[in-house]
């Protein structure tokens, strides 16, 4: 599955979306092509250095998708292509049958595209509550001067939004935790507000750049336990992670990297045992 | 509710200040605080929330008091229409001001906001068949019951509650969130989809409106304005009152406009000090206390006696995750 010939690929890009890949047609129950999340033959170039080099990937929903590489071959490049702070230099993202590539990051957030970030970005002088929430915020029907006014449907939007909110954390394990400023909270907590945060714009798809990093086994335990559940409320997953272990334990499907190229797509199984993947990213 | 009983006392003290106010310069001084708090209490949004440092808006003021003077006084409006017809235009300011700067980032939109202020100190010196000039203008009262200095007080004082109110309401809701977001993490705000620079926008132009209203009866309160009125120092006056009242909170900045305004002007040695007492302030502020003196009690309490988190690990609550999240399956 290697892609062997860059110059070749970097030609050839305005074909390439039709690229077939392996895992995405041995999976019967496809849904409609509209419903996923697709970056076809996407190439991303920073001056002179590629980091994404005719990539295509497709998440679905309800699916867990993992992304795994070494460092420098272009996972949260695809992350920031996928959630709008990059523009590929070539290739498309389309969701919901809309072309994305130039798309704001609020547009995708609108779309309902979350995602969480590799440093937790919490806004420290809020409480959990206050950030869980504001991951909500495409769901406020509250306009600034409505807003000013205080007018009665605001605060109903606020309390509706604040209830869901508070269902997310108890659900994700912050319920101890509601009304502590975001800056007291230990490691662990700050990454499941981060998950909690992106749950909250009720999303289609949800992308977590290295949700595991600095977590203990038990907790590791825990983040896999939630990954379950919101794919099994239907959303996408899609895993940055360097924890392979991890990766191939709960993702449904896998995606290897190497500085910037795909070399092997499947389900885990099929990554585990590829002697490219073996060679290049997890060793003898 | 120690907090809203604090607050009840403090409007019971604001409101029967009339009456038990030594003598007419307290009185005069108080309205100063009142009409300073409807423009710092607007930029608070801009400054303290959105982390947007505008130090321009003296030239708001300043626009807004001369629009006031020239309608009501040469025009011969009535001043409350001259004051709306100041929000107003100090509204459309703001925007114009804000459309090309506030995609700047954070110094060079200081740099635009100071650039205006010292653009319309200068534009009012050289328009003086409109302005006065150098001379200056006579601004005009308020009609009955608003002329007394009690009655123009009370005025002053339901705007500022206004203002008090308006800021409030947006602090504590959805927008308020986004507005910090956008101060703290500005990548989290684009992420959650708060759209930054319209964001940014609408609380600058309402910071407009209410440096208008507040430069209108600033000019009506100083009964004559030149343009020496209004000092670049007034500026950065009003963000000082915000950065020593504390980010992210109102009565910090309340409590900073208080002080600032009235300390110097009733502590005689002070007021010899000038910019120097602002500026030691400032400096024991940032080093010592930088959540700002709002939250000075609570940091001091909180140094006293540390709170203990018991650290919990953190364990999901999978089905009500599943519950929560609507589950499809």
């Amino acid at each position: 599955m290697n892609r062997s010939d860059p110059t070749a690929l970097a030609a050839d890009t305005a074909a390439a979306p039709t690229l077939a890949q392996p895992g995405l047609q041995s999976n019967p129950a496809m849904p409609d092509h509209d419903q996923q999340l697709v970056a076809a033959a996407v190439t991303k170039r920073f001056g002179g250095l590629t980091a994404l080099d005719n990539v295509s990937l497709s998440l679905r929903p309800g699916e867990i998708h993992g992304l795994i590489g070494p460092n420098g071959s272009g996972k949260t490049t695809m992350l920031n292509l996928l959630s709008g702070y990059y523009e590929p230099t070539a290739g498309a993202i389309r969701y919901l049958g809309e072309e994305l590539g130039k798309a704001t990051v609020q547009r995708r957030a609108a779309l309902g595209i979350a995602r969480t970030f590799q440093k937790p970005r919490l806004l420290g002088a809020l409480t959990v509550l206050d950030n869980a929430m504001l991951g909500a915020w495409t769901h406020s029907r509250a306009g600034f001067v409505a807003t000013l006014f205080g007018l009665r449907s605001v605060a109903a939007s606020d309390r509706a939004l604040r209830d869901k909110a508070a269902e997310l954390l108890h659900g994700v394990g912050l319920g101890h935790a509601l009304n502590r400023r975001a800056n007291l909270l230990e490691h662990a907590e700050q990454r499941f507000l981060e998950i909690a945060r992106g749950l909250a714009l009720r999303p289609g798809f949800i992308l977590l750049d290295e949700p595991a990093g600095g977590l203990t086994a038990a907790e590791i335990e825990h983040l896999g336990g939630l990954l379950r559940t919101i794919r099994d409320a239907g959303i996408g997953v899609l895993l940055v992670e360097h924890h392979t272990d991890f990766v191939f334990r709960v993702c449904d499907r896998v995606t290897t990297l190497d500085v910037g190229r795909m070399i092997k797509h499947g389900t885990p199984d099929q990554v585990r045992t590829d002697p490219e993947v073996i060679r290049i990213y997890l060793g003898a | 509710m120690k907090k809203s009983a604090t607050l009840v006392v403090a409007g019971l003290l604001a409101v029967t200040f009339p009456i038990w106010a030594g003598d007419q310069y307290q009185l005069h001084l108080a309205a100063l605080i009142a009409v300073f708090w409807v423009l710092i209490g607007g930029l608070n949004l801009v400054v303290g929330y959105t982390g947007q440092l505008s130090i321009g808006h003296v030239g708001l003021l300043a626009v807004s008091a001369y629009t006031f003077s020239i309608l009501a006084g040469t025009q011969g409006l009535h001043p409350a229409i001259a004051t709306a017809a100041a929000g107003a235009l100090c509204g459309l300011f703001g925007l114009l001001l804000g459309l090309p700067s506030l995609r700047l980032p954070g110094f060079y939109f200081a740099m635009a906001t100071m650039a205006v202020a010292l653009i319309v100190g200068e534009f009012i010196m050289a328009n003086d068949g409109l302005t006065g000039g150098g001379i200056g203008l006579a601004a005009p009262t308020f009609p009955t019951p608003f002329d007394s200095p009690a009655g123009f007080y009370y005025l002053v004082l339901a705007l500022a509650a206004l203002v008090t109110w308006l800021t409030w309401n947006v602090a504590r809701r959805m927008w308020g969130r986004g507005l910090v977001a956008i101060r703290d993490q500005p990548v989290t705000a684009q992420a959650v989809g708060v759209p930054v620079f319209r964001a940014k926008l609408k609380v600058f132009v309402f910071s407009g409106v209410t440096a208008g209203v507040a430069g209108a009866v600033f000019a009506s309160l100083q009964s004559y304005i030149t343009p020496d009125t209004f000092v670049f120092e007034l500026s950065l006056f009003f963000f000082v009152c915000i950065i020593i009242g504390g980010r992210g909170s109102i009565v910090g900045p309340l409590i900073g406009t208080v002080i600032l305004t009235a300390l110097p002007e009733l502590v005689a040695p002070l007021a010899k000090l000038g910019n120097f007492f602002y500026g030691l302030l400032l400096l024991a502020v940032v080093l010592l206390v930088p959540e700002g003196i709002g939250r000075v009690f609570e940091v001091i309490s909180e140094r006293l006696r540390p709170r203990h988190i018991a650290s919990v690990p953190v364990s999901p609550d999978l089905p009500r995750l599943a519950r929560a999240l609507g589950a499809r399956r």
